[in-house]
């Protein structure tokens, strides 16, 4: 049987969501000249940096220490001198701190601390270990793992989900993981049960990535309380709500999070890092990223944290044509950088160039109530009445018709014939009924 | 057509109507609700744009907490000298005169004088821009001219010009709208005699306000030397005036290197 949910769509879908000049391109490192680490990847407090201009840094060197009840320390990418401390603007609002350093490609590992085999190592201590590996989700929110792996009390979770499903377009990092380290990606859900208390593990997977499947299936043979869901494909499968209403039945109650219903759900990445954090003692120094596009030579790159963008679009080829936009992230939730010297994160899943010609931005219309928008949203909400709330600047009656629950996936953006700016209305509603408590 | 059927509905529904005006007549003395007369009056004085400056959802709610007296008289921005006069009449208390306030842009960034550090095509609204790596624009602190609060503005004051807001001071009632939509907190409401501004609100390094815009302030002090009067100072990067102490003299506006100082007429 295959999961899904109700509503949702199907973007490029005759070209293959956009993932077929990627797909199944083996994973390459890319080992940078310098990289530039922002202190503010994950939510929560921006790390502070404990290194000084001047310093030599190993691989895995603790370079800034957590700031408050949610942070996570950044480690250093690259072995090398410190060459700077400065503020940059990166995708972000504010601007912020990056260290950084200059690669002396001697890839020297700092003093590691291995907990020991995924099935032995002491399940008290996964949870510190993963803080201290400083990993986040990797799957684009960089929410940090250890709080995730900790729900309150009073909110026990039966289950845990990876999620491989990547609905988004354009990208394949997911994918080509799970196709060359199935045996990883198992080992972190192993490692995250046993670190929760949890008894039940299901990893997720689009029916578009059947050789995913079965090499998960394989690795996961003769693993405790381990099977895989096999999802239908559709946009957002991989949204979290989404993904625990097709795979549990169980929906997350309007403003609740995944363990009010017993659910903690994590990226397939996450769960590769936090393996290798355990088993290996390897803080998150790398991630999978997809560059794709307009490139030369669409690649799945293993990227140290902090490498340029445009590092990592040479390593794809170069542009093949005039860029208009470059995504971090895919066309339908990522991010516009504002040029290609910014940092790849630890959410960065994928850089998507667009040429001039895609990059356009449509004059919208108005609206012509066909109603696509109601059908394609996946959170069930009524697009077409909130956005017109908001356009009068009615935020209070837009909350009332539940504009908090939107998880801005763009499905209506991508229907709407009138070419509205339905979803970027409603994350700056949503943005600005937060920051006025109405 | 025989005349009958027309006289008996007419004379039916005739009667029905007289039966049940008579009905509300005597409902509505019975169970009048007793209103302030002064809420008629405090109503009719205040300015009815239900712009919310005072703190109140509405004019109504305003007026009724006037006459309730839980409200100050001097709320009321947009109604300005009449109305203050107005309620301090009604109410038999005495007006007292406040600084007329007016808003004010504290940036110049134009078209051409502030560096753009990427094109922006997204949905043209000054909060998405500025969700956008920091804005549009190189600096951080300056108008982005999507006219959010042209949107907001219900006294037509405002208008884009040159990629930036312009308010008519004459138009402009104070009410505080565009203040708090402006996510850039660029808009201040400053007393209208103040006619010396400093245009700009840069807290970035005097090199980087430079190199972002060419009306920045750059935190030079030369105004700080030349005013006698101790009415401004370099804060954070940036000069303030306090109008309490300024004499208009205009001192500081002639040496100014980046014209950010601006003396209206």
């Amino acid at each position: 049987m295959k999961f899904s949910f109700k509503g949702g769509i199907h973007p490029l879908k005759e070209m293959h969501e956009g993932k077929g000049a990627s797909r199944h391109q083996p994973i390459r490192d890319l080992v940078p000249e310098t990289v530039s680490i922002p202190m503010d990847m994950h939510i929560g407090a921006p790390s502070a940096p404990c290194v000084q201009k001047g310093d030599r840094v190993l691989l895995g060197q603790v370079i800034a220490t957590p700031v408050g009840g949610i942070g996570i320390p950044v480690h250093a990418s690259v072995s090398g001198e410190v060459t700077g401390i400065e503020v940059r603007q990166l995708l972000n609002k504010q601007p912020s701190t990056c260290i950084n350093i200059t690669n002396d490609k001697l890839d020297e590992w700092a003093p590691l601390h291995p907990l020991g085999g995924v099935e032995t190592a002491p399940a008290d201590r996964i949870i510190q270990q993963v803080k201290d590996a400083g990993i986040c989700g990797m799957g684009g929110a960089c929410f940090p793992t250890h709080i995730k792996m900790s729900p309150p009390a009073d909110k026990p979770v039966d289950t845990v989900i990876l999620n491989g499903a990547e609905c988004e377009t354009f990208l394949t990092a997911d994918h080509q993981l799970l196709l060359e380290q199935p045996g990883l990606v198992v080992d972190g859900l192993r490692a995250i049960m046993r670190g929760m208390g949890v008894t039940r593990g299901i990893i997720a997977i689009e029916d578009n990535k059947m050789d995913a499947v079965k090499a998960v299936r394989e690795a996961a043979q003769g693993r405790e309380g381990v099977s895989v869901a096999v999802l239908r494909t559709k946009y957002p499968q991989g949204g979290e709500k989404q993904l625990i209403e097709a795979i549990t039945k169980r929906q997350v109650p309007s403003g609740g999070l995944p363990c009010d219903v017993g659910v903690a759900v994590f990226n397939v990445g996450t769960a590769a890092a936090v393996a290798e954090a355990v088993s290996l003692g390897k803080p998150l120094i790398s991630r999978v990223t997809t560059v794709t596009g307009a490139v030369n030579k669409p690649s799945n790159l293993r990227l140290r944290i902090g490498t340029s963008f445009q590092a990592a679009i040479d390593e794809a080829g170069g542009t093949s044509e005039e860029p208009g936009k470059v995504f971090a992230g895919g066309s339908m939730t990522g991010i516009a950088a504002p040029n290609t010297g910014v940092s790849v994160t630890k959410a960065n899943n994928g850089v998507v160039v667009l040429g001039q010609k895609d990059a356009v931005t449509p004059e919208p219309t108005p609206c012509i109530r066909c109603g696509r928008c109601v059908s394609a949203c996946p959170a069930k909400l009524n697009p077409q009445r909130l956005k017109e709330l908001c356009d009068m600047g009615n935020l209070a009656g837009a909350k009332k018709e539940h504009v908090m629950e939107c998880i801005i996936c763009a499905s209506c953006s991508y229907v709407c014939p009138a070419k509205l700016e339905l979803s970027p209305t409603f994350k700056e509603a949503k943005e600005k009924i937060t920051a006025r408590r109405i | 057509m025989p005349i009958t059927p027309i006289a008996l509905a007419a004379g039916v529904l005739g009667g029905l109507g007289v039966l049940f005006g008579l009905l509300l007549t005597f409902a509505s003395k019975t169970f009048a609700v007793p209103v302030d007369e002064r809420f008629v009056l405090v109503r009719e004085a205040v300015a009815g744009a239900n712009c919310g400056a005072c703190g109140y959802p509405g004019c109504d709610s305003y007026a009724q907490a006037v006459v309730k007296g839980e409200a100050a008289i001097d709320l009321c921005t947009p109604g300005g000298k009449k109305t203050l006069d107005a309620l301090a009449q009604i109410m038999g208390q005495e007006a007292k005169e406040t600084a007329v306030q007016v808003a004010r842009v504290l940036c110049q960034g134009e078209t051409g004088v502030v560096k753009p550090r990427y094109e922006y095509t997204g949905p043209k609204t000054c909060h998405t821009a500025v969700g956008l790596a920091g804005g549009p624009s190189m600096c951080r602190w300056g108008c982005v001219g999507y006219g959010d609060c042209v949107r907001v503005c219900r006294f037509n004051a405002m208008k884009i010009e040159n990629g930036i807001v312009v308010i008519d001071e004459d138009a402009c009632t104070a009410c505080g709208l565009c203040v708090k939509e402006c996510p850039r907190s660029v808009i201040k409401l400053l007393p209208k005699a103040a006619r010396v501004t400093v245009r700009c609100q840069n807290a970035a390094t005097p090199r980087e306000a430079r190199d972002a815009c060419t009306k920045a302030c750059i935190a030079c002090k030369r105004c700080e030397k030349a005013c006698q009067f101790d009415a401004i100072h370099v804060v954070n990067n940036c000069a303030i005036i306090d109008p309490a102490k300024c004499t208009l003299c205009g001192e500081c506006v002639k040496v100014c290197p980046t014209k950010c100082i601006e003396q209206l007429a």
